[in-house]
């Protein structure tokens, strides 16, 4: 197993009313992530939120335990009955969501106002 | 350490080694992506970066088992028909030489499988072609990207068996 080192990743959580929240991912998303990841989830549940957006647009780099850091995040929001969405995959990151099926669980958008649109979030 | 050696018509990009220690995988796939200098185009080449960054993983973890004294061995190989590079550690026979359980989305939102275990499947959909070989304690993976390869048809394929 190996021992995460310091995470280069940054997660910062926005309420943007609605009942939803936005996570601005930047950097490498990897096993280093799961304490940051999973703090802003907590951030983003608060109050209720029913749609979670994760926004890709400041990812460098994800690996396949970055995938599945996504996963243990989408049991969780399944569990609180929460919409999940994304936006600002490069296309070789959506095709990685896609080789894994994750589009199907995570709306998948091209701009943040479409992921928080009301009927968006898969 | 050997790594693996180049087969005729094969030129040597470059070749070098990283520490094992986890994140290295960042180091080598830099190094691969300086010694192509073009060779791929974007999408062949984030696709080959993929493969490499997961198999140097698996080499770090699973070969060297995470000790920093061992290297792995990354090689840069260009033919007339492609690019292969190969990562070698002294681990032995080890993952992804045995059997492995594909990953399935569903059974792990169901819990039925680890939320991990994604490195191996990437690795054979990202490229055109992988292949495993163990020499005593070097176990080397190979990994090949067809220039102009039907990168369409490729992923096409790779959805639909996944």
């Amino acid at each position: 197993m190996t021992t995460p080192s310091a995470p280069i990743v940054s997660m910062d959580v926005r309420h943007v009313g609605g009942g939803a929240a936005v996570v601005d991912i930047r950097g490498d998303v990897t096993a280093t992530c799961e304490e940051p990841l999973m703090a802003a989830y907590e951030q983003a549940s608060t109050g209720g939120t029913q749609r979670l957006v994760l926004n890709f647009t400041g990812l460098e780099y994800m690996n396949s335990s970055g995938i599945g850091m996504i996963v243990t995040l989408l049991v969780r929001a399944n569990r609180q009955r929460q919409k999940l969405a994304a936006y600002g995959l490069t296309d070789h990151y959506r095709q990685i969501f896609e080789l894994t099926r994750l589009d199907e669980a995570i709306g998948i958008f091209d701009t943040e106002s479409a992921a928080l649109a009301p009927a968006s979030a898969s | 350490m050997t790594a693996d050696r180049p087969n005729a018509g094969e030129v040597v990009l470059g070749e070098f080694a990283v520490s094992s220690e986890p994140g290295n995988e960042r180091t080598a796939l830099a190094l691969v992506e300086g010694a192509l200098n073009g060779r791929l185009n974007g999408e062949q080449l984030d696709r080959l970066k993929t493969a490499v960054a997961e198999a140097t993983m698996n080499a770090i973890e699973h070969g060297n088992r995470n000790q920093p004294e061992l290297e792995v061995v990354v090689r840069v190989l260009s033919s007339a028909t492609g690019v292969t590079v190969t990562i070698t550690d002294l681990g032995g026979e080890h993952a992804p030489s045995g059997p492995i359980v594909a990953p399935d989305l569903d059974e792990k939102l169901a819990g039925l499988q680890s939320p991990r275990g994604w490195g191996l499947f990437l690795i054979r959909h990202m490229v055109d072609a992988m292949d495993v070989s163990v020499d005593g304690v070097e176990h080397t993976v190979r990994l090949v990207m067809h220039v102009d390869a039907p990168a369409a048809a490729q992923r096409e394929g790779a959805r639909g068996d996944g």
